[in-house]
């Protein structure tokens, strides 16, 4: 909260702001999401199952190019040491994320009350962009076993 | 901790003890077990947060477990559902039913949440030749942000007398969450710092309902009580301020020290309310012919506990719906909701106090744009015109009056909606339906005089006393109101689902919205989405099920980029 700046502050008839208003354009900002997905039961026998599933997304985000107007004219050649073209403004906010995510599992009837459940699931994250959290790629794997007793 | 488990037992000690009384007195038709006992492994790779945001666990062995029971006798049911994941994510649920007499629901819920740290690293710049900047700092690296949230739902429905069919109704709600969360300090812009420290969670929110019902005729009439409180027990999180020093030259001085409110200080920062809501209800609805009407009052007070500043809010509803025909029916909706906030005056010490000059003082009386008169009304017809095809108009008109803001005599936001339905349905085969949705609103909620400047050179004087001019005399040169909220919107939802045979099932989606604001002058601001959408199920053979699908969501909005032209 400074003041601001005066052209001779020893003269007052001589003061005046160097502030020329404002200028302003207009601007585009888009969002995608796309989405694919498959998933798929089969009964192999009576005792053993199979299920599984593949899935796609991707998001993005984007601003576009900034065009600002020509500004010199309205501030009379002066601010010359400030740049207004914001040439790589419209990049600062931009997201690009791919997911892709896949599950494959069984059930298989060890007797008529217990049944044997396994899965596995792999997801992979690709963040092309990053953002305020930085580079935000990773993956994961996951394995789940159990036995389902059923009375 | 101590208290989620007092509750939580309490809870499902009532419902399994209903349960209990219930079995115990007939013999059961059916009851069913099943219990999943397992583990699961997890392994991540790179940056865990965003992949892993709602799970635990990282190369180790979690052990888990489920459970569903059901019990299902000529006069009650109960069911128990069950599922733990890890110590952090467990859900429950467990409900009851004897007769027409009682019931009662219990629902827990526990989940966790991963957060990213923001490392601030979009925010550092310096003006050309060594001049002002933006820095930014990071007090906490590697923080391990995250919340756990905790959720106990419950509900009872007793019947008193079956005389006038009395019930209690009472339900209650608890949510806690603990954890650690990212706090941003910013310093005052003679320096631009920025800060990143490691704040506590520990808030929680308790909410109790209860209430009466009874039948008279054909009449229903009932009242509720509801209490609600949200405290945060965690320590006061504490920012330390920079010195107020010359942005450029980085020395200090009285000038700058009487600009500021504070400075070279350590304060609390981001403290949460302690909030207390109390509210009453009465409702009314019964029936007449082909005829249905219902109507209710409430009256609610919300008070923060830490600085005493309350709200209130008193609204009303009514509906009536009637058959205008065999086969079309009216419905008719109104409401009105009185919303009042207290206001607060905001004390300041003098701008520039003991310099040159008369001091500015800042002092100001804040306003809450909530203040407001919101009246909705609406009419629907829906008409079905043959065994296929059914249609439905409704229109409808929303005021909101708003005491404060821009301004004292601000005219009120005024939205009228029309919408037409159609649907065609063709057995079980095929199924069409269309929704056109307008709106148009007047005065639309804005950001008043608050995206542009004009000139200040020449304009602007410098303050007596002083050879300057201060950022605060700028406040004089704003103008234009800018605002997301459009004038126009037309919005359009057809959905399409073929069913040629027993074995395929296709459902076809498509939404889209546009929008605009034609009241911001020469300003173009818009707003368009659609998203179209497909799926795809297919039973190959009684043993092979197949499902497919996608969607494709696009959404462009169109907004102003403004810059102030000065040098400061």
């Amino acid at each position: 909260m400074y003041t601001d700046t005066v052209s001779a502050p020893g003269d007052p008839l001589e003061i005046e702001t160097v502030h020329y208003g404002s200028a302003y354009t207009m601007a585009d900002y888009e969002t995608i999401s796309q989405n694919l997905y498959l998933t798929t039961s089969y009964i192999y026998s009576p005792k053993l199952k199979f299920h599984g599933m593949v899935g796609y997304n991707r998001s993005t985000a984007e601003m576009d190019r900034v065009f600002f107007p020509d500004v010199s004219t309205q501030t009379e050649g002066d601010l010359a040491h400030s740049d207004f073209t914001f040439e790589n403004m419209h990049d600062y906010s931009n997201l690009d994320y791919e997911l892709m995510n896949f599950s494959l599992g069984f059930e298989y009837m060890i007797s008529k009350d217990v049944v044997w459940t396994a899965e596995g699931e792999y997801a992979d994250l690709k963040d092309n962009e990053g953002y305020v959290y930085d580079i935000e790629s990773g993956s994961m794997l996951m394995i789940r076993s159990g036995i389902r007793f059923a009375f | 901790m101590k208290r989620i488990f007092t509750i939580l037992l309490q809870s499902l000690l009532l419902v399994a003890l209903t349960f209990m009384v219930a079995a115990g007195q007939e013999e059961k038709i059916e009851e069913t077990y099943s219990v999943w006992i397992g583990s699961s492994y997890t392994d991540f790779t790179d940056y865990t947060k965003k992949i892993g945001e709602f799970r635990n666990g990282d190369d180790e062995f979690l052990p888990e477990f489920s459970i569903d029971y059901l019990s299902r006798g000529i006069n009650h049911i109960f069911s128990l559902n069950g599922k733990y994941r890890d110590e952090n994510n467990i859900i429950a649920d467990m409900s009851s039913k004897i007769g027409d007499g009682f019931s009662a629901d219990f629902k827990y819920r526990s989940m966790f949440k991963q957060a990213g740290q923001d490392m601030l690293a979009n925010l550092e710049t310096r003006e050309a030749g060594g001049g002002k900047m933006l820095t930014h700092e990071i007090l906490d690296p590697g923080a391990d942000y995250y919340v756990h949230r905790k959720e106990i739902e419950s509900s009872f429905n007793l019947r008193l007398s079956k005389k006038n069919n009395i019930r209690l109704i009472a339900a209650h709600r608890t949510v806690l969450q603990t954890g650690i969360e990212q706090h941003i300090a910013s310093s005052h812009c003679f320096s631009c710092h920025l800060t990143s420290s490691t704040a506590t969670i520990d808030k929680i929110t308790h909410q109790i309902m209860a209430g009466l019902q009874a039948d008279l005729g054909k009449n229903t009439v009932g009242y509720q009580f509801g209490y609600r409180i949200f405290e945060s027990e965690a320590p006061v999180n504490v920012a330390d301020f920079d010195d107020a020093i010359h942005p450029v030259f980085g020395t200090k001085g009285a000038e700058f020290g009487s600009r500021m409110i504070y400075e070279d200080v350590t304060l609390p920062v981001g403290e949460y309310p302690n909030t207390e809501k109390l509210s009453h209800k009465l409702t009314f609805k019964g029936d007449a012919g082909k005829s249905s009407y219902g109507s209710s009052i409430s009256y609610s007070k919300a008070t923060n506990k830490n600085n005493d500043l309350s709200s209130t809010a008193l609204s009303g509803s009514a509906f009536y719906a009637t058959s205008l025909a065999d086969l079309t029916r009216l419905i008719a909706r109104f409401s009105v909701a009185r919303l009042d906030v207290e206001s607060t005056f905001v004390d300041l010490p003098l701008y520039r106090d003991g310099r040159p000059g008369t001091p500015k003082d800042f002092d100001f009386t804040r306003y809450s744009s909530l203040n407001r008169l919101d009246l909705r009304g609406s009419v629907e017809v829906i008409s079905r015109l043959n065994k296929r095809l059914t249609a439905s108009f409704s229109t409808g008109i929303r005021l909101v009056d708003r005491e404060y803001y821009p301004a004292d005599d601000a005219d009120a936001t005024t939205t009228f909606f029309g919408q037409a339905k159609v649907r065609y349905r063709k057995g079980m085969r095929y199924s069409t339906s269309v929704k056109y949705r307008f709106e148009s609103s007047s005065n639309p909620f804005t950001s008043a005089r608050g995206l542009f400047e004009a000139r200040g050179r020449s304009i602007l004087n410098s303050v007596d006393g002083t050879a300057f001019v201060y950022y605060w005399q700028r406040e004089d040169l704003r103008y234009q109101d800018i605002t997301t909220v459009p004038t126009q919107a037309h919005i359009l939802d057809v959905t399409s689902s073929w069913r040629p045979n027993n074995k395929v099932n296709l459902n076809v989606g498509f939404k889209a919205k546009y929008d605009k604001n034609d009241n911001l002058d020469s300003l173009d601001i818009s707003h368009f989405s659609m998203q179209p959408s497909l799926a795809l199920n297919v039973n190959i053979d009684p043993k092979w099920t197949v499902s497919a699908g996608g969607s494709y969501a696009f959404k462009k909005s169109r907004g102003p980029v403004t810059i102030a032209l000065f040098d400061g």
